[in-house]
């Protein structure tokens, strides 16, 4: 016997079901509240405070005294200085910027070509291939301070990267924590070690939602492995790529641990290591001008979301 | 119908969000604010003082006692009444120098509470960026009613009216029994004392006798000029660099200005900026740059060992690494270095492998370093005396005979305890320098010394490097000054 059709049941066991929903509904308020009020207070609050705070001078202790663009002046102010060759720390929101946009160059499209290449390659059929992914994955499951740490020793001048160097470049043994002109890319190859492998995860997922008879219809036609890759891999890894850049982009552009561990809240020599989200913790703790480092948070927003909202744009791929 | 049903039902919803979020952040609130200040005039009712606090959800406890209140009205009179007198909390922050320290700041506090039963210490301890947190706690109007306070952070508080002034509680008596030089921080324009100084530490020359040996030297450097030769010739002899100082280091600078007849440094204006112009000032930042440019980076272009070296150089985190592992003859250190040296190189002695000296002299004199943190009492602490009572168990001598004295890391700041058994003898030498000194400048130049520490650091970190030349340094250093007091 087939079941009645649901508006065809008598109006008792429905107002039961009504209820049970309206339970469950409720449940799951009550379960959502507790993640959703806290996201609230410490999330939303706290940035909506941050816009309020950019338009205020204060000091922690007394009151708050509206000053209007005043703190955004001080960053255009510390741009025009930056730009005409100030010394690093007369122009400390301009060096933190001019780095950071550096290091996001190198970073995100070295951890992402890296990332599909380790992800094309845990996505072979070769003995031992978990032994492979669990490496590449774990730099992404270990605390980057501590990556930080122990990459400071690797990269001392008589370390054991300046060994491995002296292999391929003899002769070519910088000091890289301590040398301004190698400081940001000891960084930047920390950040690419600490970030590929999490991506690669992202790829091979993608990868692995790519239905083989693509493949094989490309084999009867005669494409070779690279051909293959070049013509229906990448393609079709598109919307991932997209993702991964623009979570690149946003990691990368508000770097802290890295350079607080690496180059110091100071940035280490010449500033090398300065970022913006540095700069705007020095200014809100050393210099106690809460509102000019919530106006260089605003900057930074509007930093990271213009770049990721106009990559996306151009290189998001439509659903058809 | 359907619809119907189904736009109720979102708003049902959103309604139910929306009261759930305003209950959450209604707590929030509740709980943060602070209570209504109890008033303090005598009240002509006849009720007992009832001392609560509410600050931070704390359950109160209750002790029933006998308490006799005095209330002033036209016709005077004395009520005696047996009700619960509840618990004074107070919140004590500081930061700590690891386990011991902490264990034994929980047993002063206990002695404390069973001295004064009605009394209850609530020990916090932040151990990253303190003043940052104290700040960040005051703007949220929780700060703790007792904290450490750093001699570089006091004017900054002292100035914006946060901090209660001691001296009016704790009486000249008291206050007379510290160094009178590490009250100077804590003096509010007004003449009062704003923090009672826990410890103390001061700069000195550590020095290793065994590589001195080595070098033909008998006795530790008596000039400033002394010590660059000394340096020099250790590393000719030894081959090991003579002296380890850090990049940049303003405050580790300040002795060899001021023992040179530099004036004492003061930044509050924009006008400031001229002591960088001072002919001793100039003089001095050169010879303290060239220490290493000269020392390590000139000497490494010309392939000669470096007598002058950073520690990162020698591969160590700090000056104490440094000399600790005995890969540098001299530093420049303070008192902190001492139990680290006994904790971590135990097979280093004292006396036999090292020994201290104190800083060398300079043409008007000698001078050295000195940095004093207090405990101060919050403005707004609603129990002022007995926050006052803690502050004087703590700093007074029999808690220094615990906390400093017996731990060995820093120096009493209570004048009298040269002569405990406890005192390590490390320490007892370089309270023995102190009369050897014309001045003792205290780690603190004006409301901004922190950050004026940070960024003339830096310069001076380039300059040692040779990114920039000494003149440039100096006048960015001066450009500083200036920008930092809104010239």
């Amino acid at each position: 016997m087939k079941p009645k059709p649901f508006s065809q049941l008598s109006s008792k066991p429905k107002r039961l079901l009504e209820k049970k929903k309206y339970r469950e509904a409720l449940s799951a308020l009550l379960l959502i509240s507790l993640a959703a009020g806290l996201n609230i207070v410490f999330g939303y609050f706290a940035m909506f405070f941050a816009f309020y705070l950019s338009f205020f001078k204060w000091d922690y202790i007394g009151p708050m005294e509206f000053v209007g663009l005043k703190n955004y002046e001080v960053i255009v102010k510390d741009i025009i200085r930056g730009l005409s060759g100030a010394f690093y720390t007369f122009a400390p929101f301009y060096t933190g910027l001019r780095n950071i946009l550096l290091y996001t160059a190198i970073v995100v499209p070295v951890q992402t070509i890296l990332a599909i290449i380790l992800a094309v390659f845990a996505n072979q059929k070769i003995k031992g291939v978990q032994f492979y992914k669990v490496a590449y994955f774990l730099p992404a499951v270990t605390c980057p301070v501590i990556v930080a740490l122990i990459f400071i020793w690797l990269f001392m001048k008589n370390g054991f990267i300046n060994y491995m160097i002296q292999f391929i470049a003899p002769g070519f043994a910088p000091d890289w924590i301590n040398d301004k002109n190698y400081l940001l890319y000891a960084i930047a190859l920390v950040a690419i070690w600490g970030t590929s492998g999490h991506f690669m995860v992202s790829f091979l997922a993608a990868l692995q939602s790519i239905p083989r008879d693509v493949y094989e219809a490309a084999m009867l036609d005669g494409a070779g492995p690279f051909r293959r890759f070049i013509y229906i891999t990448l393609p079709l890894l598109r919307p991932m790529i997209v993702y991964v850049v623009v979570m690149g982009l946003i990691g990368a552009l508000q770097m802290f641990d890295l350079a607080w561990v690496m180059a110091g809240s100071s940035g280490g020599p010449g500033g090398a290591g300065y970022t913006i989200a540095l700069d705007i913790y020095n200014e809100a703790f050393i210099k106690l001008r809460p509102g000019v480092a919530a106006a260089k948070s605003v900057f930074l927003f509007f930093l990271i979301f213009i770049t990721t909202y106009v990559f996306q744009k151009k290189y998001r791929v439509l659903p058809r | 119908m359907n619809t119907i049903r189904g736009v109720s039902k979102t708003t049902s919803i959103i309604i139910a969000v929306v009261v759930i979020l305003v209950i959450v952040i209604a707590a929030a609130i509740v709980l943060t604010r602070q209570p209504a200040p109890t008033q303090t005039t005598p009240t002509p009712t006849p009720t007992t003082q009832v001392v609560t606090k509410t600050i931070e959800k704390t359950v109160t406890q209750t002790v029933p006692t006998t308490v006799t209140t005095v209330t002033t009205q036209v016709t005077t009179q004395v009520i005696t009444t047996t009700t619960p007198v509840e618990k004074v909390f107070i919140r004590f922050a500081g930061w700590s120098a690891g386990e011991t320290e902490m264990k034994n700041y929980e047993k002063i506090i206990k002695m404390f509470e069973e001295k004064y039963p009605t009394v209850e210490v609530k020990y916090e301890v932040i151990t990253q960026m303190f003043h940052e947190n104290i700040l960040a706690s005051y703007g949220a109007g929780v700060a703790p009613d007792v904290f450490y306070l750093d001699s570089s952070w006091a004017p900054i508080f002292i100035e914006k009216g946060a901090l209660y002034p001691v001296s009016d509680l704790l009486g000249k008596d008291f206050l007379d029994q510290f160094y009178d030089f590490l009250l100077v921080p804590f003096k509010g324009n007004d003449g009062k004392i704003y923090g009672v100084p826990k410890d103390w530490s001061m700069l000195m020359l550590f020095y290793n006798k065994k590589l001195f040996e080595q070098a033909g030297l008998t006795k530790p450097p008596e000039t400033w000029d002394e010590l660059l030769e000394y340096a020099k010739i250790i590393t000719e002899k030894t081959g090991v660099p003579g002296l380890a100082i850090y990049l940049g280091g303003f405050n580790r600078y300040m002795p060899v200005a001021l023992s040179n007849g530099a004036p004492k440094p003061w930044f509050d204006s924009p006008d400031d900026a001229s002591w960088f112009d001072n002919p001793v000032v100039k003089e001095t930042m050169a010879w303290y740059i060239n220490l290493y440019l000269k020392g390590k980076v000139e000497r490494e272009k010309q392939g000669l060992p470096p007598y002058v070296v950073a520690p990162q150089d020698v591969g160590a985190g700090w000056l104490g690494d440094a000399f600790g592992s005995q890969k540098v003859a001299m530093v420049i250190s303070g008192n902190w270095m001492i139990p680290f040296l006994a904790d971590q190189f135990p097979d280093f002695k004292y006396g036999v492998d090292w020994d201290i000296a104190p800083l060398p002299k300079g043409k008007a004199g000698r001078v050295t370093m000195a940095y004093t943190v207090a405990l101060a009492i919050n403005a707004k602490t609603e129990y002022p005396k007995e926050a006052a009572e803690l502050v004087k168990f703590i700093t007074g001598k029999e808690g220094q005979r615990i906390l400093v004295v017996k731990m060995g890391h820093t120096l009493p700041s209570i004048k009298g305890l040269e002569e405990d058994p406890n005192m390590w003898p490390q320490h007892k030498k370089s309270l023995s320098f102190v009369k050897l000194y014309d001045h003792i400048q205290i780690f603190l130049w004006g409301p901004k010394s922190g950050e004026l520490e940070g960024t003339i650091s830096d310069i001076m970190a380039s300059a040692m490097r040779g990114e920039i030349s000494i003149d440039e340094a100096l006048n960015s250093m001066k450009q500083a000054v200036r920008e930092m007091f809104g010239g």
